[in-house]
């Protein structure tokens, strides 16, 4: 044998950037993060050549997933056009060549910060949330350790007792993004920041949700047709952004998780988090055809 | 059809990357082999944090992010997580190592002798302003010593473990591929010696520093003294796939090893790390000697100090800060409200505690 | 800058075999094709050297050495292939990780053929309701023999092969003897 014969030929860059062993290495962690939903699976976590807390988690589930074929749609905060959700969708077409879209109905693969699409989506979808802070444990117990042995045996009091603390101080829960989650009965997880109007989108949805933490190391996932239980006393109802009402004031749509514009007299104005919804609603007012699906809320309503 | 206040945001982020750019001007192979020879301990500090021996492309780096040291480090991580791992190199024993400098605060003279070697401990950090008046700086001859030290030495601890000061580390036999690699597995705790000391080895300086300089200031209950401080090439011994051994070249390493006494013994601290880098092998070896039985959350503590000296991790998240959250704000921003809201109804008291 | 790469026809059948595997184990009893027939696809798509193997079929062993993985006993392998089986006492042996780490429980590989034999009824995440599917060339006492070794969240996951068909059953599925 010769030294050659170790290697492959060489190549300025992988497919996808990631070489074969990171690659399978997602693999087998993605494998089991489906097979226990919501358990946190430790992985290696390459670097990636984009900063850390930057998507580089859900950038290496992405780059393992891509092929040409992929039809892939980024978002930072519901926006496609977000500088950081514009730079991980050049990135990922650059280095897989894959197709790029807004349209979260066109998409194979939405890889997304904040925010899950408005629009229901499918079973041959897949979506990957970036993930700053996997554990949901950590404002009760910083040590990662005893954190995980807390999970290892479902002790999930101080989590609970936590919020049980806010109710008695401020008469609701104070969790705003990321509400702790109890997934198939079992695992409490982070649902990533994304609002708590967006949970209820996970509970028993079609498609398959990979949520990575590429500096925590730290991946999860919640299958289709899972539960996904936000963490409720039974007098104290889980309680969305109160959005429901609101008009997006550029694109004239109501009923959908909106952001708020301060104004110069003091006032608010809102407009609709998820952009290419706006777009859609636009495009359907005036008169360009419509395009938009049917959407998890109706009404500004989740229907139970 | 203009709908995001950022649309636009691609030819936006191209823009200010080409500013950055521009700013810094061009640069080319001659850029590089000056940033080489002139920063050596930069490259070597560089090259430590990314865990890459190539000094060519860490001064690359350097010339590619203007001297960003955060960014060289990413760039250099980023090209070697995808590099084919083609041999795993002869574990090093302390005697082999070509040594340049060795010295030992512990003892006034040592087995070997102390070796000074390069350094500016006992410099007069006196600013060399007459280069910039146009006299050019030539450093004075060095003398030859009449009686060379020796190149290769035991270390200091052998000679503890010799006379009972010290029990030596068990004996690793682990090999090759086996030997765990922290590039290759996500560190868990209790962290295997292996991720630790490579852990260690890519660490932040001025991170592995400052929790270090916390343990060495009484946040710690060992206070280091140095046992052995070294600078040194190390051979890289590979094996050809029909079996002969041969080198790979030498590389440039530094490692400290500090004692405190634990017991009737000595307790024993080490850290070692690619290139020539004297404060952080010292302060990360402190934080090796401290780690046992040290206090869950305290700066001492494996799973606290390892984390939080990740370089990459930490300035990346740090940096991430910058991307807009108006999503998580607008969710937290109703909650207090809505809170508020509350409170206002039962009485007039509007203190309250906000959302994390 | 670089030119966009090209994948290889390696790198192609390695995700498509994959693309088969998640979406199969993402919805239990629901059959997927793989690239190719057989274990052949799953191998090189999952092992590398840092993968412990039991493989209790000869043929599947060149490849499997291919991927540098290393043979183990089955009860420390993390990927066993248990091809077509004669007992289930196997199932016993299958490293089911703990606790603490869940993900150390192995994923098993086994011969069965779909849409013949005796029927299941899976309920569980990444079911709509329950599902029911034939599943022969199981030895007797497959079931009981994994649902002794289940202790959610520790336990082993399966992949059934028959053909180029492919059918995932993870720990979590509640599996009902029909």
């Amino acid at each position: 044998m010769s030294l050659t014969a170790l290697t492959k030929p060489w190549e300025a860059m992988s497919y996808g950037f990631l070489d074969g062993s990171a690659k399978r290495e997602l693999r087998r962690k993605m494998l089991k993060s489906v097979a226990v939903p919501g358990c946190q699976m430790p992985y290696a976590s390459r670097e990636v050549p984009m900063a850390r807390g930057w998507g580089t988690g859900g950038l290496q589930v992405s780059l393992t997933l891509v092929n040409p074929q992929t039809r892939v749609k980024v978002i930072d905060q519901g926006a496609d056009d977000s500088v950081n959700a514009a730079s991980i969708r050049r990135f990922i077409a650059r280095v897989a060549g894959t197709p790029t879209t807004k349209d979260a109905l066109d998409a194979d693969l939405i890889q997304s910060r904040h925010r899950i699409p408005e629009e229901i989506l499918r079973e041959d979808q897949v979506l990957v949330l970036q993930v700053p802070n996997p554990e949901p444990l950590r404002p009760v117990q910083p040590n990662m350790s005893i954190a995980r042995q807390m999970h290892a045996d479902a002790d999930y009091g101080r989590m609970w007792l936590q919020l049980y603390e806010q109710i008695v101080r401020s008469g609701r829960v104070m969790q705003g993004a990321s509400y702790p989650s109890l997934v198939h009965g079992r695992h409490v997880m982070t649902p990533s920041p994304i609002p708590r109007w967006d949970v209820p989108k996970l509970h028993m949805a079609k498609h398959l949700t990979i949520l990575s933490a590429g500096r925590e190391k730290r991946i999860f996932a919640v299958p289709p047709f899972t539960r996904v239980e936000p963490l409720v006393f039974s007098d104290v109802p889980y309680k969305v952004e109160e959005h429901g009402a609101l008009t997006c004031t550029r694109s004239g749509t109501t009923g959908f998780f909106m952001n708020e514009i301060p104004r110069d007299d003091g006032s608010s104005a809102f407009e609709v988090s998820d952009s290419e919804w706006g777009v859609k609603t636009i495009r359907a007012r005036d008169g360009n055809g419509e395009s938009r699906g049917e959407t998890w809320y109706k009404d500004g309503e989740m229907p139970q | 059809m203009a709908y995001v206040a950022t649309r636009g945001g691609e030819r936006a982020i191209e823009q200010s990357e080409r500013l950055f750019r521009e700013e810094m001007g061009g640069f080319d192979r001659d850029r590089v082999e000056e940033v080489k020879k002139s920063l050596p301990y930069l490259i070597d500090r560089v090259m430590g944090e990314a865990s890459l021996y190539d000094e060519d492309l860490a001064a690359l780096a350097l010339a590619q992010t203007g001297g960003e040291l955060y960014e060289a480090v990413l760039l250099l991580r980023a090209w070697r997580t995808t590099q084919p791992r083609l041999q795993v190199a002869a574990p090093i024993e302390q005697d082999t190592l070509f040594t340049h400098r060795r010295i030992s605060a512990a003892f006034k003279d040592i087995p070997g002798g102390q070796v000074l070697g390069p350094t500016l401990d006992y410099a007069h950090r006196i600013l060399a302003t007459d280069v910039l008046q146009g006299a050019p700086y030539a450093p004075e001859p060095v003398e030859p010593a009449t009686n060379p030290s020796p190149a290769y030495q035991p270390s200091v601890s052998a000679w503890q473990a010799e006379n009972d000061l010290i029990d030596p580390p068990t004996n690793d036999p682990t090999k090759g591929n086996d030997i765990p690699d922290l590039t290759r597995e996500p560190l868990l705790f209790p962290s295997k010696r292996a991720h630790t000391l490579q852990s260690l080895a890519r660490a932040e300086t001025g991170g592995v520093l400052a929790l270090g300089y916390a343990a060495m200031r009484g946040y710690g209950q060992a206070h280091p003294t140095v046992n052995e401080l070294r600078l040194a090439e190390a051979e890289i011994a590979v094996t050809h796939p029909d079996g002969r051994q041969f080198s790979a070249g030498r590389v440039k390493v530094s490692q400290a090893e500090v004692v405190d006494k634990k017991g009737e013994k000595l307790g024993i601290g080490y850290a070692a790390t690619f290139g020539w880098n004297e404060v952080k092998c010292i302060a990360a070896a402190t934080l090796d000697l401290n780690s046992p039985g040290a206090e869950k959350g305290s700066a001492t503590e494996e799973e606290f100090f390892l984390y939080h000296t990740e370089g990459v991790e930490s300035s990346g998240f740090c940096i991430h800060f910058k991307l807009p959250h108006y999503v998580t704000f607008q969710s937290s921003l109703d909650a207090m409200r809505d809170a508020k809201a509350k409170k206002a109804g039962q009485s007039k008291s509007s203190d309250m505690e906000p959302a994390e | 800058m670089l030119a966009t790469p090209a994948p290889s026809l390696a790198e192609s059948r390695d995700n498509a075999a994959f693309d088969a595997l998640l979406w199969t184990l993402s919805r239990p009893g629901l059959p997927r094709d793989l690239p190719e027939p057989g274990e052949q696809s799953i191998v090189p798509a999952l092992l590398d050297r840092e993968c412990l193997v039991y493989a209790a079929d000869p043929l599947l062993m060149p490849e499997i050495m291919r991927t540098g993985a290393e043979l183990a006993d089955i009860d420390k392998a993390d990927h066993v292939f248990l091809g077509a089986m004669a007992t289930s006492e196997p199932l016993a042996d299958i490293a089911i990780g703990s606790d603490y780490y869940p993900d150390e429980g192995a994923t098993v590989i086994v011969r069965a053929s779909l849409g013949a034999g005796s029927g299941v009824r899976l309920t569980g995440p990444g079911v709509d309701g329950a599902v029911t599917l034939q599943l022969g060339g199981l030895p007797n006492g497959f079931w009981k023999a994994r649902a002794a070794r289940l202790r959610y969240p520790m336990g082993f996951d399966l992949f059934f092969v028959d053909g180029a068909r492919v059918v995932g059953v993870p720990r979590s599925t509640t599996v009902e003897e029909l």
